[in-house]
């Protein structure tokens, strides 16, 4: 791979020399020596990277992607650039990634404070801000930690656990948790705060969801733990109940491959609402 | 005398405004040590409605008070502070009648994207009736609105700054005479106060 970056600027070098017949010749031996290398290289990282799984491509057979690629890498010897030369761009392999701790709140709380008294309004929001960040990041958390580890025999899939904040009120607060074995899944999402919320609740408790006698109906009006709820149904995704919780809150329960409707509701009463409601400021 | 009185009113609104931020932040402090965090969260967005106020009251200073023979209507100046949504509102309006115009600038508009998309195409973005101009070197998009039933003309320009969208509108006034009022808004010195 390195005599490969190694001759790939050198074929680039080449192909603006120009035409003649000494430099056409010298050319193709370093456009030759270049996909050898390459081919040998590229063997090597697709075997890595399809170990374990189908190695046949949709053409059935990876060493014709192999020398597509190659052609496609043969192709830049002849000074092709654009879209071709990205792919001997080097990958990145390390790096220590991002810090995601949530924003120290008492310290941005400072600095809102001394930015306001300088009128740096500006530099207070954006402090303002942050804090709100840190703050619902730690609501979210501490909700995720209240919540079951197990539901009915689901086990929680702790990395899909996901807290969002903007650390303002239009895309508010939500809660993502996963439960799942084999095909089987049950997952939360809690959304909170955002602007939408107090429309999309009385959309969903006001009637808007009518309950028909007869007739084809995927959704129904329930109740979860005192609380009105609407369940839904649908083949393809499963069962989905969504539970509005007082002025601001949606908690939207998906089950897949759940037996039935009454298998959901139970799943979803495993969750503590009121501690939920209580914990968001909902009455 | 009456500069007096003005200048007293003035500091007692803005003590008041500083009363009021004061209190929120001792909120937020408290509830946040005693773990209410809900509480911590809404007083911070009540500080947030606080900062939205003081600004947008420091950005209307900025603003001219009359444009040509358009006087600004200072009764009808407006800041709102929707947090929860599209940021801070500033509004104001100037002249009466056949001839007017307005000043509106949007803390996080929805309407930035679309605005963006237009002021980035490197060509053709010219229409007959939208245009791209400069004001103190920020890309602007120039309409001409016309009303369909009474075939009078409007224009309209909107700048991006930031994430903030400033639009300045008019009414009964030729292209010619819009473009010089917009080159008298201080766009640069508001996009250094518009977060």
């Amino acid at each position: 791979m390195s005599k490969l970056k190694k001759l790939i600027p050198c074929i680039l070098a080449a192909s603006l020399l120009g035409t003649s017949a000494h430099a056409q010749g010298l050319l193709n031996k370093m456009k030759q020596k270049a996909a050898d290398a390459a081919e040998k290289a590229l063997d090597k990282k697709t075997d890595e990277l399809l170990n374990g799984k189908k190695k046949n491509d949709a053409n059935g057979n990876t060493r014709e992607g192999n020398q597509e690629v190659n052609g496609n890498i043969a192709g830049t010897s002849y000074g092709n650039s654009g879209a071709n030369t990205s792919s001997n761009s080097p990958r990145n392999k390390g790096g220590a990634g991002l810090v995601t701790t949530p924003p120290d709140v008492k310290e941005n709380l400072s600095t809102a404070e001394s930015a306001y008294k300088t009128a740096s309004y500006g530099e207070a929001r954006q402090a303002l801000q942050q804090a709100i960040l840190g703050v619902e990041m730690e609501i979210g958390q501490n909700l995720l930690k209240s919540m079951p580890d197990n539901i009915l025999g689901l086990p929680k899939q702790t990395e899909k656990d996901k807290v969002v904040s903007s650390g303002w009120g239009f895309t508010g607060l939500t809660i993502h948790r996963e439960y799942m074995e084999e095909d089987k899944q049950l997952s939360m999402t809690i959304a909170n705060n955002a602007i939408m919320m107090n429309a999309i609740n009385m959309f969903l408790t006001n009637g808007a969801f009518a309950q028909t006698a007869g007739g084809d109906q995927n959704w129904k009006q329930t109740k979860l733990k005192g609380n009105r709820a609407i369940i839904q149904f649908d083949q393809s995704s499963g069962y989905k109940l969504s539970v509005p919780l007082g002025q601001s809150t949606l908690i939207v329960f998906e089950g897949v491959n759940f037996a039935n409707e009454q298998e959901v509701m139970q799943a979803a009463e495993q969750f503590n609402v009121d501690a939920i409601k209580k914990t968001l400021g909902e009455k | 005398m009456k500069y007096l009185v003005a200048a007293f009113l003035t500091l007692t609104v803005f003590s008041l405004n500083a009363q009021d931020f004061n209190k929120h932040l001792a909120t937020a402090r408290a509830s946040y040590s005693s773990k209410k965090l809900d509480d911590a969260r809404f007083a911070m967005q009540q500080m947030l409605q606080e900062l939205d106020i003081m600004a947008g009251k420091d950005i209307l200073k900025l603003l001219p008070v009359k444009f040509d023979a358009l006087s600004a209507n200072i009764a009808n100046d407006n800041v709102m502070s929707n947090s929860g949504f599209a940021g801070i509102m500033i509004q104001r309006d100037y002249g009466a009648g056949e001839k007017t115009a307005e000043i509106q600038i949007i803390g996080n508009s929805p309407l930035m994207a679309s605005v963006n998309a237009i002021l980035s195409l490197p060509f053709g973005n010219s229409s007959g009736n939208q245009k791209v101009i400069k004001l103190e070197g920020y890309k602007a998009l120039f309409q001409k609105h016309i009303d369909q039933e009474s075939n009078k003309v409007s224009y309209e320009i909107q700048i991006p700054l930031n994430a903030s969208l400033l639009s300045f509108k008019a009414n009964g006034l030729t292209e010619d005479t819009v473009l010089k009022l917009a080159a008298t808004i201080p766009v640069g010195q508001l996009a250094s106060m518009i977060q």
